[in-house]
């Protein structure tokens, strides 16, 4: 079957405007302005029940429905902040496959009638980012972007905007701050994003993952039945699996939702390379519980819900696999350090608490682990969820409490045995410390 | 609809008001959900989870609208599944918060922990030790223990300088966000912000000169935990030694209410000593900020110059040190032959019981008296008696169909909580019309922005009114309504759009400086502002009229008193043979005043330290300043507030009324009064606007909302409650059942010359007599500068940077000037007291001279 979202997989060349459009391109645009009302656009959406590619889940077409239509302002801003580890997806699309997104990104706009389009890059997608915008200058010279959109009066100019490198700023509201030039630290809601207030420079703003832009122009085109057809009632349409790790075949996966873990990982990937074991499955990258790779998991379905009922998300499908050989309380390590990392340190069980964790591991990387460690590893976390101000805190801790209760043995050894992994501890130890200012001479007087 | 809803707190239910958030709505009913970053001075942010609780909502059935009931007719109550921050939740009608429950308890035990896995454990050594929010909430909501492993707390710089005057201790600091809030939302200066997240997110300080703002002080009271301490404080005494004093701030009209810390202090003798100032909280006058010149500026109150015994003449001209009788007696001879042409000048920072006393001298001296108060900058307390604001204004009441119109005045320079206070109202939808000859940094704020020729500052006034005087005058219609009409019926309407915005506005407050004018031309200003006031309708009534930019802390005191700017114009134009001057120094501040005193007979002064006026005179008389004793201040709303001593007495030194009073009692007066209060009923009886008014009374207080300042420490902040005394306000004649009001027509004043104008201006942190003691204020004192118009800069061949004499009154003055576009043309701005040389107090000619041999400097 044809690619939905890879597209450049059947056509190499499509990242060129006249390839893609010579493809079918624009088409999605064209229909939804000449043949729709932004309402209607936003029905289609609706029917077709697409769901946020982000993590969330969170039907786009409902979103898109809570624009207030009579405000002046609105905007629509594009989450290209692809920061979550082992996802790699939105990259794949806006390098091989970018007017798709920017033709997606005007539809929502469109629907409901933005002021202007900003899409949001990670710092590190600088080159990526000076592309898209020859890109989107082609679109715009097409008329396509920009004003008087394909001559329905209607102005929408489309921006790029680079981020300083901050996983925190994949969170819509502190990429909102991001992007108005404020630090990025996530928003108190209400007011949402899609409210007066809540938004981009405080106007209504619709905030959307670059995959889920990507379904939008093949919905208008081919129509929600048509789109429902792929995948599953709950969770229609196509995925785009991130596969790493210990895989034989490592990279980007466009299949229906719907398929079992099974076949995404052996018939699709390629199975565990070097005849080993799967014994680990992060199925939405740090931040979701890591499952243990059992038969129930594996014959699982990959649906919103049904990866929700085995106690772990399908969030942005980035699969992170991990073999038999593999110490889970070192990877859970190496998590708690990078959410420590990346904890933006606007509320204090985030803040305190991914610090506090990456202490505890960084005790027993260093074979010092005890009992009480093992104590606190169980509520650490757990004063943590549910209390924190967005949902890094509860993303932090995941990789804890999971790694905990599905490979106890594990931890056990580490309090018993206590292996040594000197260098795992110098790591956590030097940016626990260093980065955070810590100068003995100015300890000095007066200090402890 | 009504203004209220109900919610149930623990099982209670309470009436609260709509849009209020659950911390201030439990508080309002004598709950407490403990928090560290919220703050009801600014908006809540949801940072610390301090504040969690419990909390369902009124289950609504979709379909029908209407609350679901349970089986008994009860509204079903939807929980929510999480704990919620409760500072971040508005009250809805029927929300029910547990605020005790298990869930809760255990919750904030949590985030107490976590907090304090960062704090180091310094309490010991810690200034906020006794009195620190995060110390009190650990005792009362705290895990009781640590799991955290000491040695893995992170150790952070202790001293890390904030500009000069506030230190922050990286350990300490809970990353609650509110001094930078305070910057931002409060002041709008973007001074400070955090850097980089997570655990190393840390406050930095973003402006050159680092903590460039006003106000810095304000966040080492809001902080809740001793991350910000002043330079001024720290390592200074603990907490639990200080007895808190009541006072008011000697420095500007506004009349910050204080709370000055005091202690019996090795270094001051064994006597009390303020250790520091700080706010107290007063909601209708300063809430709970002060500028740092009132925090930092009370050094002068103990400095080692201050004088310790009267001074007299001797027969070789020198001044030397004599007994307390023989100062009155000789006084009270000179005064006795010298009497019918003696003038008496008080200053701004003289107490009313101070001002009344001398008064009493004057009266007793023969003649009649003149009475002249200082700075003598303003005119027009008749204007203000009659117009002034309506009781019980409050600035922070000001909000959307407000307009509050500044004018001729550099207002955070000349008051810089009203100006914080007016920037809030801006923020909250007020309009702000901002008038002056020269931008000023309330332009920001501004809906309408005036910039003026300094001469035509009247006609200003006068076009917003006149558009008024077309119909019959159905509010005004008292003396003088037909004059006016007749006078400005051809006046030009220049501000249509701001005259409409005036007149229309629901509230109207006009602020009124001098800037640029002579005591001539400020009174047409005050009548003008009158005019357009009582024309508009916008007199008599709270938050409606005006408020004079007075020059000093007690200058509406002193026109109660009896005193004027008028008369000091007098002595200077007829200068009389023998000077009475209570605590200005006249002579270091204006050349015209320093010439009268050289020519004088004889002089006799009050004085903190010896001032270029001390040394002028034949006897000094050693004052006490404003923290050695009782007294009132009448701030620039005309309220009357009491301070308290706080601090020993200094040598001989004596209040002034008791110097006067002495005096009065050797010419043949009655025995000296024994305490200020004693004075105050004397004024209470003679002085109409003060009838009614005693000591006790001014000394009431209620409970205030929010209170930060409460000694449970509720908001974490360390402004203080005021027990001191809340103040009574004198009502306008505005205000009267059947006001006369009387309108006037007012001289325009003649248009500015070619030459060129020196027009001082005023700085806050200047280097006045009193405030130049406080040494660590010195970095923010400007050095002595002329500003000048770019293109009468390119005239007179000036450079930024030059040094130039400016010649006034057939005096030099020698500065440095400073070019700019904001400047005026045609002016040149000089600041007053910023160094020792006197300069002017009003404007006049002057002509400049570039110093062109400039030494070469060696090295």
């Amino acid at each position: 079957m044809a690619h939905i979202l890879l597209r450049d997989l059947d056509i190499p060349d499509i990242w060129q405007f006249d390839t893609y459009v010579a493809n079918g391109g624009y088409e999605g645009l064209k229909q939804a302005i000449g043949n729709h009302t932004p309402a209607e656009v936003i029905q289609i959406v609706l029917d077709a029940n697409l769901r946020g590619r982000g993590g969330a889940g969170f039907p786009t077409g409902r979103k898109w429905s809570f624009i207030p239509q009579n405000e002046a302002v609105k905007y629509v801003v594009v989450n290209a902040d692809e920061s979550e580890p082992g996802t790699f997806k939105d990259r794949q699309l806006l390098e091989k496959n970018p007017h798709q997104v920017i033709e997606g990104a005007m539809i929502a706009a469109y629907a409901i009638q933005a002021t202007a389009v900003y899409i949001y890059c990670r710092g590190e997608f600088w080159d990526l980012a000076h592309a898209l915008e020859e890109r989107i200058e082609e679109a715009r010279q097409a008329n396509l972007v920009g004003e008087n959109v394909l001559g329905s009066g209607w102005n929408c100019p489309m921006f790029v905007h680079l981020g300083a490198g901050a996983y925190i700023c994949g969170e819509e509201s502190a990429l909102l701050n991001s992007l108005q030039g404020l630090l990025g630290q996530p928003r108190v809601r209400p007011p949402f994003p899609a409210q007066k207030g809540g938004g981009l420079y405080y106007e209504p703003t619709v905030v959307n993952n670059v995959e889920t832009l990507a379904n939008v122009p093949w919905i208008l085109v081919n129509g929600a039945d048509a789109f429902k057809q792929i995948g599953t009632s709950e969770s229609p349409g196509p995925k785009i699996f991130c596969m790493s790790g210990h895989i034989a075949r490592p990279g980007n996966y466009e299949l229906p939702l719907g398929i079992t873990f099974r076949e995404l990982i052996f018939e699709h990937a390629g199975g565990i390379p070097n005849g080993k074991q799967l014994k680990g499955i992060l199925p939405s990258g740090a931040s979701g519980p890591v499952l243990r790779a059992t038969d129930e998991v594996l014959d699982s379905p990959l649906t919103y819900e049904s990866v929700a009922k085995l106690g772990s998300t399908l969030g942005s499908a980035s699969f992170i696999l991990m073999d038999e050989d593999t110490d889970m309380v070192w990877a859970a390590a190496k998590m708690a350090h990078f959410f420590k990392h990346e904890s933006c340190g606007k509320c204090t069980p985030c803040r305190e608490g991914t610090y506090w964790l990456e202490r505890i591991y960084e005790r027993m990387m260093r074979g010092e682990g005890t009992e009480h460690d093992l104590h606190l590893l169980n509520s650490v976390p757990r004063q943590m969820v549910g209390v924190v101000l967005c949902a890094l805190g509860d993303f932090a801790a995941n990789p804890v409490l999971s790694t905990l209760k599905n490979f106890p043995d594990e931890y056990e050894r580490y309090i018993r045995q206590r292996p040594v992994r000197e260098q795992t501890a110098d790591t956590l130890q030097d940016y626990a410390r260093k980065e955070a200012g810590e100068h003995p001479a100015a300890v000095g007087e007066g200090g402890l | 609809m009504t203004d209220t809803v109900t919610i149930t707190i623990d099982g209670q239910d309470f009436e609260v008001p709509k849009g209020m958030n659950l911390v201030d709505a439990a508080k309002l009913h004598g709950i407490g959900i403990p928090v560290f970053c919220y703050h009801p001075k600014l908006d809540p942010v949801g940072m610390c989870r301090m504040c969690l609780v419990e909390l369902g909502n009124v289950a609504i059935d979709r379909t029908t609208g209407a609350p679901e009931l349970d089986e008994q007719g009860n509204p079903v109550i939807r929980w929510f599944p999480k704990l919620q921050t409760a500072c971040t939740q508005t009250v809805s009608q029927g929300m029910v918060l547990r605020t005790t429950s298990d869930m809760v308890v255990e919750g904030r035990e949590n985030i107490l922990e976590f907090l304090l896995t960062s704090h180091p454990l310094d309490c010991p050594v810690c200034d906020k030790g006794g009195e620190c929010p995060l110390q009190n909430l650990t005792m009362a909501y705290g895990p009781g223990e640590s799991r955290f492993i000491y040695d893995d707390k992170i150790r952070l710089a202790k001293h890390v300088p904030l500009g000069k005057l506030i230190y922050l201790d990286r350990e300490r600091c809970i990353q609650c966000a509110r001094c930078t809030r305070f910057c931002d939302e409060i002041v709008g200066d973007d001074v400070l912000a955090f850097h980089e997240r997570g655990r190393r997110l840390q406050i930095v300080t973003i402006s050159d000169p680092p903590f460039d703002t006003k106000f810095s002080g304000n966040t080492t009271d809001i902080c809740p935990v001793g991350a910000l301490t002043t330079t001024d404080f720290r390592f200074g005494a603990r907490p639990w030694e200080l007895t808190e004093v009541s006072t008011i701030c000697p420095y500007c009209p506004v009349g910050c209410n204080l709370n000055a810390s005091t202690r019996m202090d090795r270094e001051f003798g064994g006597k009390a000593m303020i250790k520091r100032i700080m706010p107290r909280q007063n909601e209708r006058v300063n809430e709970i900020w002060i500028c740092d010149k009132g925090r930092f500026g009370h050094h002068h109150s103990r400095h080692e110059e201050r004088l310790l015994a009267p001074l007299m003449r001797n027969k070789s001209g020198e001044l030397v040190e004599v007994e307390w009788p023989a100062v009155y007696k000789a006084i009270a001879k000179q005064l006795k032959a010298h009497g019918d042409q003696a003038g008496f000048v008080g200053d701004s920072t003289l107490s009313n019981e101070d001002l009344w006393e001398l008064r009493r001298l004057a009266e007793l001296s023969g003649g009649s008296p003149r009475l002249g108060l200082w700075p003598a900058t303003m005119s027009g307390g008749d204007v203000v008696a009659q117009v002034g604001v309506g009781s019980e204004t409050r600035l922070q009441d000001l909000g959307p169909g407000s307009v509050i119109l500044v004018m001729a005045s550099d207002f955070e320079e000349e008051a810089p909580i009203w100006w914080l206070q007016v920037k809030q109202a801006a923020d909250r939808g007020a309009k702000v019309v901002v008038a002056n000859a020269r931008p000023t940094k309330l332009d920001r704020y501004a809906s309408a922005v005036i910039h003026y020729r300094y001469d035509e500052a009247v006609g200003v006034l006068n076009s917003f009114t006149a558009p008024l005087l077309s119909g019959d005058g159905q509010l005004g219609q008292g003396n003088g309504w037909g004059a006016l009409q007749s006078d400005l019926q051809n006046a030009e309407v220049t501000h249509a759009d701001t005259a409409n915005l005036l007149a229309s506005a629901e509230n109207l407050v006009i602020f009124l400086g001098s800037e640029g004018l002579t005591l001539e031309q400020h009174a047409e200003l005050m009548q003008a502002a009158a005019n357009l006031l009582i024309v508009s309708g916008h007199v008599g009534r709270p938050n409606n009229g005006l408020i004079p930019v007075w020059p000093g802390a007690n200058v509406q005191g002193a026109w109660d008193m009896g005193f004027s700017a008028e008369a000091t114009a007098d002595l200077l134009a007829n200068p009389p043979a023998l000077w009475v001057i209570g605590g200005a120094d006249v002579a270091g501040e204006d050349i015209r005043m320093a010439t009268a005193l050289e020519q004088a007979e004889f002089v006799v002064v009050t004085a903190q330290f010896m001032t270029p006026t001390a040394a002028h005179a034949d006897i000094v008389l050693p004052r006490q300043s404003f923290a050695e004793r009782a007294g009132t201040y009448t701030n620039g709303l005309r309220r009357v507030q009491r301070f308290y001593p706080a601090q020993g007495p200094i040598g001989d030194a004596l209040p002034d009324w008791k110097i006067f009073a002495h005096v009065s009692a050797q010419m043949g007066g009655p025995r000296p009064p024994v305490a200020a209060g004693t004075i105050f009923r004397d004024i209470a009886q003679r002085v109409e606007r003060y009838i009614g008014m005693d000591y006790t009374r001014l000394a009431w207080f209620e409970p205030q909302f929010p209170d930060v300042g409460g000694d449970d420490l509720y908001y974490g902040g360390t402004a203080y409650s005021n027990y001191g005394g809340l103040g009574l306000q004198w009502p306008a004649e505005a205000e009267a059942e059947q006001p006369q009001f009387s309108v006037r027509p007012v001289r325009t004043a003649a248009p500015q010359t070619d030459g060129l104008t020196l027009v001082p201006v005023w700085v806050l942190f200047d280097r006045g007599h009193l405030f130049e003691k406080s040494e660590l204020m010195h970095h923010r004192m400007p050095q002595p500068y002329a500003a000048f118009n770019p293109d009468d800069a390119a005239r007179l061949g000036l450079t930024d940077g030059d040094r130039v004499t400016l010649a006034v009154e057939g005096h030099e003055l020698t500065v440095t000037a400073q070019v700019g576009d904001d400047n005026p043309a045609g002016a040149v701005l000089l600041p007053r007291r910023l160094s020792g040389d006197a300069t002017l107090s009003t404007p006049a000619a002057c002509t400049v001279q570039k110093i062109e041999s400039m030494q070469k400097v060696e090295g």
